[in-house]
């Protein structure tokens, strides 16, 4: 297992996002929350660029965010998780990068 | 054996408290000798730029205290390849000794250490 890489911050404020996502490769996951799960906004240019991801890359969005944004339609390989899972995940991955 | 610690810097020297922070965890890590790195990422490669003068906006000369970094035992410092061609910052230009790296050595840099933290 690889990194686990946490964004909170909306992709078209700020680029986070885009300076994170070259980073990531097989093995690699990335968890959207707060603002962050913006990026599932459909037809959106950031959504385009998540699903160029490679395949083994893993996307979860935090599913409390992903309610209360409204957002309801995203693609199958992104998990909608709740904070305990959050926990697990962090476990999981041998480690964990933090965009703060 | 302590943990190791990558911290990532990606403000510009003057945007806000960020890039000073990054520095001070630094210093004050490589202080109790624990094992670090640090990467310039995005706008925190200006950080690097030669010749800037802090006192013309009232600030403490950053330049000088990352200079201090490898006195403090923290020689591992990396630059991110994009980030400095995007700005046109050659190589040449850095103020300070550092390993330019791709996408994939930036990965491979992630998964060497324990713990990160990117500001």
């Amino acid at each position: 297992m690889s990194t686990l890489h946490l964004l909170a911050h909306s992709p078209f404020n700020d680029n986070r996002f885009s300076s994170c996502l070259p980073l990531l490769d097989d093995g690699d996951g990335l968890l959207l929350s707060g603002d962050a799960v913006h990026a599932l906004q459909p037809g959106s240019a950031a959504l385009q660029s998540l699903q160029q991801l490679p395949a083994g890359v893993a996307i979860y969005a935090l599913q409390e965010d992903l309610l209360a944004r409204g957002l309801s339609e995203y693609p199958e390989r992104v998990s909608d998780i709740e904070y305990s899972v959050f926990v697990d995940l962090c476990i999981h991955y041998s480690s964990v990068n933090s965009w703060l | 054996m302590p943990k190791s610690l990558l911290v990532v810097s990606r403000q510009a020297p003057w945007s806000g408290l960020a890039a000073r922070e990054a520095l001070d965890l630094v210093l004050a890590g490589g202080a109790y000798d624990l094992p670090l790195g640090m990467l310039f990422l995005d706008d925190g490669v200006f950080q690097l730029q030669d010749n800037q003068q802090a006192a013309a906006v009232e600030q403490k000369n950053l330049s000088a205290n990352l200079q201090a970094l490898p006195l403090f035992g923290v020689e591992a410092i990396f630059v991110c390849s994009r980030s400095l061609q995007e700005r046109g910052l050659p190589e040449s230009s850095l103020s300070l000794p550092a390993s330019v790296l791709d996408a994939p050595q930036i990965r491979q840099l992630f998964e060497r250490y324990d713990q990160m933290i990117t500001l």
